[in-house]
């Protein structure tokens, strides 16, 4: 088990090695990507768990008194909005506002969705043989994810380049595996990070580079209150981490306007 | 019979359900407090464009946006925000994150403070920000101020909404300090939105406020609540407009309108 950094040394770009050896030979840890997804998803450890061969028999059990523990967190989570809408000084009953709390909890359930999925359950049977070795580029997908200081949305593009060696990923894959991570309480550049992450455990490519632009609903709408202020984060890794010719070939293809 | 209806409304400030003034977010426009009694009261209930009624009460319902309450007041948002912290730790636990991870540590009371400010609408009366900027003008020429942004909170999910408003009025006699338009987009806007009932909210300011030959409010905005879960259609955007006065009457001052925020 890789010991965990401390946050700031985590992201700067490159820090983090293609195969962290010592974390992959545990096949637990293959399915999540553990410095990070120990920073956000405790319940993420708790699916994977059930993935796991021997435990197949629990799994049956565990999945009823997962429904029934959603059904109690999603009362939990309404009881809190009503609070919230009292406490904002709204008139709780009036018409438009009977059922908000019930809708927002669900709202907020499906937007941190991500904690349920592993990539092992997306990405399983879509890795392909396939003898090509040239960049294969995702770009402009479409990203929406929560601020986990203020839990207000930032949202934006995704753009992601792999150096296949031998093995390609269906093309949707990325963009799931851009959900998966995206729809949970999150920061940029830990985002960036698990997304590259995920794609070198999963293919084990030559190299992989995730850029990320999104505007902060948290900078826009509150606080500073700049309009058009975008954040861009990236993670370069194997060869677009070491070889700058692939690097501006990478950025040349994607950050033209 | 006025003066019962008069207590009757302000003891149910905060609760007023049911009736046609509810709909405007818990808040009294001048179009429900009405000292007129009866028949303004069945004139405001079944939604009747509230457009002309709000043109033609002008000269006592001025005084009726002034007088409007606040439901919250600074004091009001220090004391709520132990139990508004509360309620985000419990919603951070149902959602199966660990609220005691360093990035979470202090979240709740950060969200409180956002959602605090985002709902700040409630705070603030028309009067305090329009009092002293009313000039008069011989001026009858359309005012627009287009592009103002506007940020909202859909009342339904409690997602942001975002866009553009474009304000444009015939002036009488009296004109409007402009940042004042945008004033009256952000105190209407910062608070549990529809996005029709915001439209016809700012649009119904303006009018009590300066009652000028007519009014034109139109709003594009985007929904989150449409793009980020649901439907989840990105490219889809909101319009809505509230034509008031001249503007609603004739087409031609409507066209000019529509084409100049459009330029």
């Amino acid at each position: 088990m890789a010991i965990l950094t401390p946050l700031s040394q985590q992201f700067t770009t490159g820090f983090v090695p293609l195969y962290p050896a010592a974390s992959f030979t545990d096949s637990r840890a293959r399915m999540e990507y553990h410095h990070t997804s120990e920073m956000n998803g405790v319940v993420a450890d708790y699916h994977s768990m059930c993935n796991e061969p021997e435990r197949n028999g629990l799994c049956r059990e565990e999945k009823h008194s997962e429904d029934a523990a959603d059904s109690n967190n999603l009362c939990h989570i309404e009881k809190a909005y009503s609070t919230i809408l009292s406490e904002l000084g709204e008139d709780v009953d009036r018409e438009g506002l009977l059922r908000t709390p019930l809708r927002a909890a669900k709202a907020m359930q499906f937007l941190t969705k991500g904690y349920k999925e592993t990539t092992q359950d997306i990405l399983n049977d879509a890795i392909f043989d396939e003898n090509h070795e040239e960049m294969v580029i995702v770009k402009d997908i479409d990203l929406f994810s929560l601020c986990e200081h203020h839990l207000v949305p930032f949202y934006g593009k995704a753009h992601i380049a792999y150096l296949p060696n031998k093995k390609v990923v269906g093309l949707s894959k990325l963009a799931r595996i851009v959900e998966i991570y995206s729809r949970r309480l999150q920061v940029q550049e830990r985002l960036t990070k698990q997304i590259a992450s995920a794609i070198s455990e999963a293919l084990e490519p030559a190299g992989v580079a995730v850029v990320i632009e999104a505007a902060h609903m948290c900078m826009v709408m509150r606080g500073v209150q700049k309009m058009n202020a975008s954040t861009v984060t990236s993670v370069m890794l194997g060869r677009f981490h070491d070889d700058p010719e692939v690097r501006k070939e990478f950025l040349a293809l994607t950050m033209k306007k | 019979m006025e003066h019962s209806k008069q207590t009757q409304y302000s003891s149910n400030e905060k609760k007023d359900t049911g009736d046609g003034g509810s709909v405007l977010n818990g808040h009294f426009d001048g179009m429900v407090k009405r000292p007129a009694g009866g028949t303004a009261r069945a004139a405001a209930a079944p939604q009747a464009p509230g457009a002309e009624s709000g043109s033609h009460r002008a000269a006592t319902s001025v005084m009726e946006s002034w007088k409007e309450e606040r439901t919250r007041s600074v004091e009001d948002n220090e004391m709520s925000l132990p139990s508004l912290a509360a309620a985000y730790t419990t919603i951070l636990r149902g959602l199966g994150e660990d609220p005691q991870r360093q990035g979470l540590l202090k979240t709740p009371w950060r969200a409180a403070t956002a959602m605090q400010f985002f709902t700040k609408g409630y705070q603030e009366k028309i009067i305090d920000v329009l009092n002293d900027a009313i000039f008069d003008e011989d001026h009858d020429e359309m005012v627009i101020v287009k592009d103002i942004d506007m940020f909202s909170m859909c009342e339904h999910h409690l997602v942001p909404i975002f866009g553009r408003v474009h304000i444009g009025y015939l002036p009488n006699k009296r004109v409007l300090g402009l940042s004042k338009l945008a004033r009256i987009v952000e105190i209407y806007s910062r608070r549990l939105q529809v996005q029709e009932r915001l439209t016809k909210q700012i649009a119904v300011a303006i009018t009590e406020a300066l009652q000028p030959t007519g009014v034109g409010v139109v709003i594009e905005a985007t929904h989150m609540c449409m793009v980020m879960r649901g439907v989840q259609k990105m490219n889809s955007k909101t319009v809505t407009s509230t034509m008031l006065g001249v503007f609603r009457e004739d087409p031609k001052t409507r066209d000019e309108f529509l084409t100049l925020i459009r330029s």
